[in-house]
């Protein structure tokens, strides 16, 4: 048939017959599609109720085999005991927001993964159950948690209990453009703050286009990595006690002078003081960054997306200052909030994703170091670089915090990013450098007041 | 000896030499006024249209022409950011879901909001203005205040991950302001015309159906557009309250393409084509209304 003795189109439609017609063909689909979604909502009420299947809040990262891996062991893990299980895989970037509303909804799940700042948050107002059995359960089994970890979790910071089962390490890794190193007769990685920007300044000389440090100076939390760096030179945000701030100190402003000296030479691409999340990992995905600091994600997507960008990356442990080396390790927990009834059934289930039969395969594909000295072995962290690099990491990184004291102020002085801002005000504002280290300190001192 | 003199202009029906000289200038002046308006709105074009066609180019490249070759023209273009989108992330799902929240809200908050705008406009009871403001007042509470107690409230009466559960959610705030908006166009109707009617025997809500709403249609169509358009895009209460995958939206579909740091900038341009697609469809259906004179040829005699 040709198109021209075709009725409909032979019928020229009036724009009210037009949108008549798709306002129909939309209320049809509406109400044929509605009961649909409202059954199902009825069949899986999901977590927006008291009881009904251990719901489990799994955190997404940024790989699908690790995401579906976890979904589906746990559901078989269901499926062999008995219990109906429903696991919600949360995006980690809204956690947060998600269990605020749940907490005071009172719909929280039986379990879920978080990471160590909200178990802090958590513990501290008795929103989550001890699992000290389990987690001294698990240590005996797989040769104990490493001391890292384990004082991660130590119970006097989370308000005397074990917060949460640890079941991956993350922390930033240093990735270097080997390719562009190669060039200029570099190997090795650096090994302080002062070597990281001169390697960075003689490769981008030889470079055009490319910046040394793809290191983020913005409000976002890959910033704070320049808190090590502070306190890799000595500096500290506060005292021993952990309540009274301490950031203004001739060490602070030492980093201070390196910072500004690397800004200075145009190491830092000019829009880190403004970047998203996002913003080291684009700069070294687009060839711009010979340097970037990341907890791994970077690496699994090069992988797939750029293999010869993967080919070329080299990981190293964050350099030292001329203090010590801090590389803090960030352990991410297994948790069951106190609303959790069956308490019992849910240990079993954290017990059973702690199993080295599961974690061994899990850690191929995911982005995690190991937490348990059984762990180092596995073939996740022998044949991986970026895992490697993780699992070194483990071995030789430092506690969350470490060498203050990482208490709710210290998360408030972070979650404020007051250092990046202290260099913001230096590196965009033009203040000097003093005049930005006594903001820095003022705010400091409000913030660690609340918390007395 | 005979002289030829050239006529005069004005008898010829040809401009004289000034009066052409002084045509000239103008059309020289008018020529060039229209090119400095035709390339004001080029420029304007341009910048309104670059984004989009931008975000199209970047829904046509793999990851490493994204981020190693960020030309204007994708240089080896591919639909494979769709198909991944479509097969592997199931967001025709997130659209299907989107559809029926956003054309749901809209349909029952034009009726609700037109039963309480002509309340307003027409009838005279006390506190009637305190209410039109109190009114105004519910939607300009920012949503962000509002999420945790809504949570319990949702919790309480067993909404969470529904579609329904969302619909009902998303009318609390679109039928104040769509009630708000409706009150203007209502009033600007003549009340006369609506008495016509009743008095040639129609009763007050023949009036309203017969008279009013179909004198407001571009109203009520601009209405309907900014509803459909919030419920379309709202994304805070949707990351809140639905939790299966199933019965995710659009905009939660797209916020499920960033991961921890990652954002696959292929998948998400992609998905923000496919999300632009529906409302710029409606927005073209609907451009007559919305610039239509409201009450045009009303009171024709």
């Amino acid at each position: 048939m040709s198109h021209s003795s075709s009725p409909f189109l032979r019928r020229r439609r009036t724009r009210r017959q037009v949108v008549g017609g798709l306002a129909g063909g939309a209320a049809a689909f509406t109400a044929g599609s509605m009961l649909p979604g409202t059954l199902l909502a009825r069949k899986a009420p999901a977590v927006i109720q008291a009881s009904g299947p251990l719901t489990y809040w799994g955190g997404l990262i940024f790989s699908d085999a690790a995401n579906e891996m976890l979904t589906d062991t746990i559901n078989q893990w269901g499926s062999d005991n008995g219990v109906e299980t429903e696991v919600v895989m949360i995006n980690q970037n809204e956690t947060n927001q998600r269990v605020s509303a749940a907490v005071e909804a009172g719909t929280m799940p039986r379990a879920l993964d978080m990471g160590l700042d909200l178990a802090l948050l958590l513990s501290t107002s008795g929103q989550l159950q001890d699992v000290s059995d389990i987690y001294d359960t698990i240590g005996a089994a797989q040769g104990g948690w490493h001391e890292s970890v384990d004082g991660a979790v130590a119970p006097e910071k989370f308000n005397g209990i074990r917060a949460g089962v640890p079941f991956g390490a993350g922390g930033n890794v240093l990735f270097r453009r080997q390719d562009i190193l190669d060039e200029i007769g570099v190997t090795e990685a650096p090994a302080t703050w002062q070597e990281l920007s001169d390697v960075a300044a003689q490769a981008q000389e030889g470079a055009p286009g490319v910046y040394g440090l793809g290191l983020a100076l913005s409000n976002v939390g890959d910033a704070n990595l320049m808190v090590s760096a502070l306190q890799s030179y000595g500096g500290r945000i506060a005292d021993d006690e952990g309540v009274t701030c301490t950031i203004s100190s001739p060490e602070t402003m030492a980093f201070l002078e390196w910072v500004n000296a690397a800004w200075e030479a145009g190491l830092f691409p000019p829009g880190a003081t403004t970047w998203d999340g996002a913003g080291d990992n684009t700069a070294y995905l687009s060839g711009q960054a010979v340097f970037i600091a990341n907890t791994g994600s970077v690496s699994i997507a090069a992988q797939t997306d750029d293999p010869e960008l993967f080919e070329a990356t080299a990981y190293s442990a964050l350099p030292a200052g001329p203090v010590m080396q801090v590389a803090p390790i960030g352990p991410n927990l297994r948790a069951i909030p106190t609303s959790t009834e069956d308490v019992d059934t849910v240990k079993a289930l954290l017990e059973f994703l702690a199993q080295p039969e599961f974690l061994g395969e899990y850690y191929k594909v995911a982005i995690y170091g190991p937490v348990l000295q059984g762990q180092d072995e596995m073939e996740a962290f022998t044949s991986t670089p970026v895992l490697g690099g993780l699992r070194d990491l483990v071995l030789n990184g430092t506690a969350p915090g470490a060498p203050d004291v990482s208490n709710t102020a210290y998360a408030d002085f972070n979650s404020n990013f007051t250092v990046p801002k202290m260099i913001q005000r230096i590196v965009v504002d033009g203040m000097s450098l003093e005049e930005a280290m006594a903001e820095a300190q003022t705010s400091g001192e409000t913030i660690y007041a609340k918390y007395g | 000896m005979a002289t030829t003199t050239a006529p005069p202009a004005a008898a010829t029906g040809q401009p004289s030499g000034r009066l052409r000289s002084r045509l000239r200038t103008r059309t020289r002046r008018n020529l060039l006024t229209l090119i400095a308006v035709y390339g004001l709105m080029l420029l304007v074009a341009v910048i309104v249209i670059f984004p989009i066609y931008w975000m199209f180019s970047i829904s046509l490249k793999l990851p490493r022409e994204i981020y190693r070759l960020p030309a204007l023209i994708p240089q080896n273009p591919t639909w494979d950011n769709y198909r991944e989108l479509i097969n592997e992330r199931g967001y025709l799902t997130n659209i299907r879901n989107s559809i029926i929240v956003a054309s749901s809200v809209t349909v029952v908050s034009l009726l609700i909001s037109s039963f309480a705008a002509y309340s307003i406009v027409r009838f005279r009871y006390r506190f009637r203005g305190f209410v039109g403001r109190l009114i105004l007042l519910t939607y300009l509470t920012p949503g962000s205040l509002l999420f945790i107690p809504l949570s319990i409230i949702v919790a309480r009466l067993n909404l969470g991950n529904s579609l329904y559960g969302l619909v009902i959610l998303y009318l609390t705030f679109s039928i104040p302001l769509s009630t708000w908006l409706l009150s203007g166009y209502f009033r600007s109707v003549p009340p006369d015309l609506e008495e016509q009617a009743m008095v040639d025997g129609t009763t007050q809500l023949g009036a309203l159906f017969r008279i009013l709403i179909p004198l407001s249609l571009p109203g009520l169509a601009a209405v309907g557009i900014f509803t459909f358009t919030a419920a379309w895009n709202e994304l805070l209460f949707a990351l809140i309250f639905i939790t299966s995958e199933d019965l995710r939206t659009v905009p939660l579909g797209l916020q499920y393409l960033i991961t921890g740091d990652v954002l696959l900038w292929g998948p998400i341009m992609a998905g923000a084509v496919l999300a632009a697609l529906p409302v710029m469809v409606l927005y073209f259906l609907a451009q007559r209304f919305m610039v239509q004179g409201m009450t045009a040829g009303s009171v024709k005699g």
